[in-house]
């Protein structure tokens, strides 16, 4: 029994092990079963581990001992090894019992704590296959075929339930946090502090004490939440860290009753500056993304709803080059009623509706979450017929151009030149030759910002709201008629949008 | 499994605490250092019970701390393969469940669970049988067997399985409601 000799490589806690070892022999007598399945074991506690513990046990040990420490471990593993080859056929009938008489080997699902769950052996330590899933538990790891598995579980489970998975990104999606330390002055004075400090249970704006940050709730994330989990199986997905993540989904969901165990966070991702869908249990074609950055899904571009980045502090406004009073300096915020979550919840709704509803005829299960994406988005401005007019570098190719490429999957027909079917002619100047043909043929002549703004807000949006502005009223006229007209027709939600907009105008 | 054995641990000693209390000094340090610990080869220490003999100490040069071999009694914990444990589950999910015996992690997963209960997404996750008679979910106790441990020096790792007789639900919280 290698537990026996153990005690002759550490020579401090000799009395001890003795003891330990004698009891074990003793109790492994009486424990006939335990008996086949003891060979093995010692082997689960690697060489490594092993170590560790002798270094524990002693402190301070002498050069010499380490060597013939060293010379004692390895004839140990040697021995294991041995063990190990023996202990194959008792091992096979340690689990025979359970998994009636198998001779296949054991497929290793997955693993806990580096044992495989299904047949109890330790993974292979060389040859780590599988995707971790550090969030629903530490130290799981789970095989592909097994998440193929389980998803294709989940899939029938939650189609029977009439809900599709939604993945939630939290900064300028969800909320916005800023630093304690980059609060401005005049936020400071606005008293934006002691807003978070106040015990008001309607109140969206805390301090994270241990993290030393403020988080800014969008407004109306909390029916947002209530509403989506009816139809979704919902994920916090963030590239922050975990104890942010997690700090941010307890004010979020305060009962745990919408992210039991789905809050993924940075340290879960298997690709560097990547989200992806590999370590969430719900499949592909059922998963619908809410985030505010394209490029971090790359793989899954299908799946994402892009959303319009919520800028609440100033610190934030400044990480991304706005240059203007933050929503909290000029106490604003985003209308609850039609804000970007109001608006993203309907076309969730939407979304959903189609999903369901279209596939009373065909199999739920051949449904694509993504194609209805695509639909629903198609519908925005069905329809329209547009032309740009220097609107693109001259010797760009026009169809390759991201305006382009948006106005056609809002389901708009794009062309290049003008003729009587042409709904909209998309301008920033009022001198060009198609501009003053569209004034001239009664058609309707916008800015590009119309068909950004009806990509955020999935929705067509009035066109007199998009003037193209008289080329007399430049520079400094326009960001102003812009920054004004945006903000008490769209509300406050267009501010940053048409801000950037500007800022591109201005600085080119 | 539980152990009442006896080992021994090296301590170093800050001279500052050489004096009248130093024994006391010793211990107490030797229970902050050691419970809770674990060790691959005999588990987690539950607790120290008594501390049998501190042998001589030796000074270190340079620094002026002393070493002191110390032998305590303790309880250690200690799980093994094909050993029948109860544990309190803590999590489930579409896996399986993770249960609780102590400081030990056991992970039983859906492999391991018997064919008939099926798992029940919902507000309490579950697995629960065919016939709704038998219901897994969280804070039921189990009574489970090892197939596998894994001890590092924080943690220990267990896989359970609960298909084979005489194994699973003992208690059921929701039975009571």
């Amino acid at each position: 029994m290698s537990l026996a000799e153990a005690p002759s490589s550490s020579p401090s806690s000799s009395s001890g092990s003795e003891d330990f070892a004698a009891l074990l022999d003793a109790e492994l007598e009486l424990a006939s079963g335990a008996d086949s399945a003891f060979p093995g074991d010692p082997s689960s506690a690697s060489p490594a581990t092993d170590d560790e513990g002798e270094e524990e046990d002693s402190e301070e040990e002498v050069e010499v001992e380490v060597l013939e420490q060293n010379g004692a471990k390895r004839r140990r593993v040697e021995e294991q090894r041995q063990d190990q080859g023996m202990s194959i056929s008792p091992d096979k009938f340690a689990t025979g019992p359970s998994e009636n008489v198998q001779v296949e080997l054991c497929p290793h699902p997955g693993y806990f704590g580096g044992l495989c769950f299904r047949c109890g052996k330790p993974q292979d330590e060389e040859d780590v296959s599988g995707v971790a899933f550090g969030y629903i538990h530490k130290g799981l790891r789970l095989g592909t075929s097994e998440i193929d598995r389980l998803r294709g579980a989940d899939l029938k489970n939650l189609l029977r339930e009439r809900k599709l998975v939604l993945i939630l990104d939290l900064d300028h999606t969800l909320i916005n946090s800023t630093k304690l330390q980059d609060i401005s002055s005049a936020e400071n004075e606005l008293g934006i502090r002691t807003a978070a400090l106040k015990d008001d249970p309607d109140r969206s704006i805390f301090t994270l004490d241990s993290m030393q940050m403020l988080t800014k709730l969008r407004p109306f994330v909390r029916k947002f939440l209530k509403e989506a989990s009816n139809m979704f199986e919902m994920y916090i997905y963030t590239m922050g860290d975990k104890a942010y993540a997690i700090e941010i989904a307890k004010l979020l969901d305060p009962t745990n009753v919408y992210f039991p165990s789905k809050v993924i966070s940075n340290s879960d991702c298997t690709q560097r500056h990547q989200k992806g869908l590999d370590v969430i249990l719900g499949a592909e074609s059922v998963a619908v993304i809410l985030d505010d950055t394209e490029y971090v899904w790359q793989k899954h571009k299908e799946n994402l709803i892009l959303m319009e980045r919520y800028h609440y502090f100033a610190s934030s406004c400044r990480q991304f080059g706005f240059g203007v009073r933050s929503l909290s300096e000029s106490m604003q915020d985003e209308r609850e009623s039609d804000g970007a979550l109001a608006t993203v919840l309907n076309v969730l709704k939407r979304i959903h509706a189609i999903f369901f509803d279209t596939a009373a005829e065909t199999d739920l299960s051949s449904q694509d979450v993504r194609q209805v994406i695509k639909t629903v988005r198609k519908e925005v401005l069905k329809g329209c017929k547009l032309v740009f007019s220097r609107v693109f570098p001259n010797n760009a190719r026009p169809q390759e151009q991201m305006m382009w490429k948006m106005a056609e999957h809002l389901g708009a027909v794009c062309s290049t030149d003008v003729d009587s079917t042409v709904t909209h002619v998309v301008a920033v100047d009022l001198g060009t030759e198609k501009a003053r043909w569209a004034v001239g043929n009664k058609k309707f002549l916008v800015h590009p910002r119309w068909i950004e703004a009806a990509n955020f807000r999935w929705h067509r949006q009035p066109e007199e709201d998009f003037h193209v502005i008289p080329p007399k009223e430049k520079s400094r006229d326009k960001v102003n008629a812009g920054l004004d007209e945006s903000e008490h027709l769209n509300g406050d939600l267009q501010v940053f949008r048409v801000r950037e907009y500007v800022m591109r105008i201005e600085n080119p | 499994m539980f152990f009442h054995i006896v080992l021994e641990r090296n301590m170093q000693l800050h001279p500052r605490h050489f004096g009248p209390h130093l024994r006391d000094k010793l211990v107490s340090k030797l229970i902050k250092d050691v419970e809770g610990t674990c060790s691959g080869r005999h588990g987690f220490v539950v607790a120290i019970t008594g501390v049998e003999d501190i042998g001589k100490g030796l000074i270190r040069e340079g620094t002026g701390y002393v070493t002191f071999p110390v032998k305590y009694q303790c309880v250690v914990f200690r799980p093994f393969k094909g050993e029948i444990l109860e544990a309190v589950v803590t999590m489930v999910n579409k896996m399986g469940f993770f249960a609780e015996a102590g400081p030990v992690q056991i992970f039983v997963s859906n492999h391991l669970i018997p064919d008939d209960m099926e798992f029940q997404s919902g507000d309490v996750p579950n697995y629960t049988t065919s016939d709704g008679s038998v219901k897994i979910q969280k804070e039921s106790e189990v009574r489970l067997k090892i197939i596998g441990t894994r001890v590092d020096a924080t943690e220990i790792f267990c896989i359970g399985t609960i298909k084979d007789d005489f194994l699973g639900v003992i208690s059921d919280p929701g039975a009571a409601v």
